[in-house]
């Protein structure tokens, strides 16, 4: 009697069992299929870029290179100034995180530790820069970036990335606001300045914020195709994403084979800096989401 | 007292010093083009000339009786709000696996968010070879199967389907990695709570779960139509609008309107009216969450 209860408990408790891993199977079999979709595109396009115009015709784009054909990425290099555009970008991207972090501390160190009349004012700019996108307003940004002579330097994008992120203040504010005040009040005793505290003490203590969304700053700039589309239409003055925009509208270039080389090369940036930083990367998207 | 006076001092002196700058800088990138975006919706400035003159709101009663290319631009924008929002069960779904739930979940968190990474230019082109009706691959996948070849990008009716496709690609995973944020941050103890009490997953999920994340869901509904009304580069590289005006947006056409036709005036009005219906559709998603429950 004992025997037969106990073995049908064991039965049922293996079919659960079963159950479960067919659960967890499943769970697995469905993250795949969206990898499949998400890196699919991308293999395809790695792939071509290794072939010839008549390998794209004539075989499936499935199916790897067969050998190491290099031309596309020649010619994309001799006919692009691939490294000019490079170094544009990097120009904006460098400045843009470091006048940034420097800049947005400096506002949110201020913002949490004193008490002035205008604090208000700032708390509404930073609803008003959430809800009212940049694109939006760029059409009258246009007018005053041609009136301050800005039209086709790299200083246009620049101050734009830098003056309208107010979403990074906002950021280092729920930083700032975890660092006891106490810390500030001892250094006082001590006879340190605000500058000094804010110098020696908060600027190295926010840090790892700023790795943050210094990383996720340089993603964007990286990426951006709009701004520096509008300001600077010049050749000398391309980033890597208006280069690549050029490619593809020129009949030299646009050939599958030759913008798929131009794509791999465009992508290598912002994909190292995302396998290289992705803790920090999530990190800062869950700081701008949940509110502690 | 003196002593005091002379903290009241540096506390001026710094608060002047560390905000001159940034705030020039807002003043002069974001507030002055806003309000100066309001004062252009009333003129017929062209974008050059010196001179802006005062046109009252006819540019605004322009676009509402006589601009229907912007309001079939403004229903393709609808098709990109409405699929990202049916999404949205399905990402909250992928969110609530990530969340330790699925094995080798930091590997698939990765690929989740990687399209998100990826330069807008190039998911644009990868997109446009794959769609292309000539050797895109889609279409030797149909022929693979003998089915007929899909004209992805030059057929009015399919265009905006395949323009929204890339989008659902490249933005889907930042609802998700959004949702998995706030799944993290809830306290661990409170879902197993509700475990012991013998909830099934579904009343977890529906009563526990979701009542608590309401502030990111609120965010995420916010990008979606802040995202959808916006859409511009995807449409912009792979069909530049076309074919005619079939998957235009919104954007595109005030880019156009401002920087092709130099109707900067216009452009502006259209902007405001862009700005409005972002607010106004966000207050009435917030409304209508809040109003469940």
């Amino acid at each position: 009697m004992m025997l037969a209860e106990l073995e049908v408990k064991k039965e049922k408790r293996s079919n659960e069992k079963a159950l479960k891993n067919l659960g967890e199977v499943l769970k697995v079999v469905f993250f795949m299929i969206i990898t499949v979709i998400v890196i699919m595109p991308i293999l395809i396009t790695v792939f071509t870029s290794f072939k010839t115009l008549a390998q794209v015709g004539s075989e499936s784009a499935l199916k790897p290179p067969t050998s190491l054909y290099l031309d596309n990425y020649k010619a994309v290099f001799e006919n692009g100034h691939v490294f000019r555009a490079l170094g544009n970008s990097m120009i904006l991207v460098i400045g843009a995180v470091s006048i940034n972090s420097i800049l947005s501390t400096m506002v949110a160190y201020c913002l949490t530790r004193f008490d002035f009349k205008l604090k208000k004012v700032y708390y509404l700019l930073f609803l008003i820069g959430l809800i009212i996108p940049g694109t939006v307003t760029e059409i009258s940004r246009f007018g005053l970036i041609t009136n301050l002579h800005l039209y086709d330097k790299l200083l246009a994008p620049l101050l734009i990335y830098v003056g309208a992120d107010l979403m990074q203040i906002y950021i280092y504010n729920q930083f700032l606001e975890q660092i006891p005040v106490s810390i500030d009040e001892s250094a006082m005793i001590d006879g340190a300045s605000y500058f000094t505290i804010y110098w020696k003490i908060i600027f190295p203590m926010v840090l790892p914020a700023t790795a943050t969304l210094g990383i996720l700053k340089a993603v964007d700039v990286l990426n951006d195709m709009y701004i520096p589309f509008l300001y600077m239409p010049s050749a000398n003055h391309r980033t890597l994403s208006t280069l690549l925009l050029k490619f593809s509208q020129d009949p030299r270039t646009s050939s599958w084979p030759k913008l798929s080389a131009a794509v791999v090369i465009v992508m290598i940036p912002t994909l190292l800096i995302y396998f290289a930083f992705q803790k920090y990367i999530f990190a800062g998207i869950t700081a701008g989401a949940v509110k502690e | 007292m003196t002593k005091r006076n002379a903290t009241k001092t540096q506390e001026h002196i710094l608060l002047i010093t560390f905000l001159l700058i940034p705030t020039i800088l807002i003043l002069l990138f974001m507030v002055y083009p806003l309000v100066d975006l309001f004062k252009l919706s009333f003129t017929n400035w062209d974008g050059v000339s010196p001179t802006k003159n005062f046109v009252g709101l006819s540019n605004f009663k322009t676009i509402f009786t006589d601009s229907p290319e912007v309001w079939k631009s403004l229903k393709n924008n609808g098709l990109y709000f409405v699929m990202h929002l049916l999404f949205i069960p399905l990402e909250l779904y992928i969110a609530f696996l990530l969340d330790e739930r699925v094995k080798a979940c930091k590997f698939f968190k990765s690929v989740t968010f990687l399209p998100y990474v990826i330069n807008g230019v190039a998911v644009s082109c990868m997109f446009s070879f794959l769609y292309s009706s000539q050797d895109g691959v889609l279409n030797s996948i149909l022929q693979f199967f003998h089915m007929n070849k899909v004209a992805w990008l030059s057929d009015p009716k399919i265009v905006n389907y395949s323009l929204v496709g890339v989008s659902l690609w490249r933005f889907t995973g930042v609802h998700i990695i959004l949702f998995l944020a706030a799944f993290q941050s809830l306290p661990e103890d409170m879902v197993e709570a509700s475990i012991i009490d013998g909830a099934s997953s579904f009343k977890q999920f529906w009563y526990i779960v979701l009542p608590n994340i309401k502030s990111v869901i609120e965010l995420v509904l916010f990008l979606n139509v802040r995202g959808a009304l916006m859409v511009f580069d995807i449409p912009y590289v792979m069909t530049n609008g076309g074919p005619g005006t079939a998957s235009s947006t919104f954007t595109l056409q005030t880019v156009n309107k401002a920087f092709k036709y130099s109707s900067f005036g216009m452009a502006s009005a259209m902007a405001i009216v862009l700005m409005i219906m972002i607010i106004v559709i966000t207050l009435g998603q917030k409304k209508l969450l809040n109003l469940k429950r």
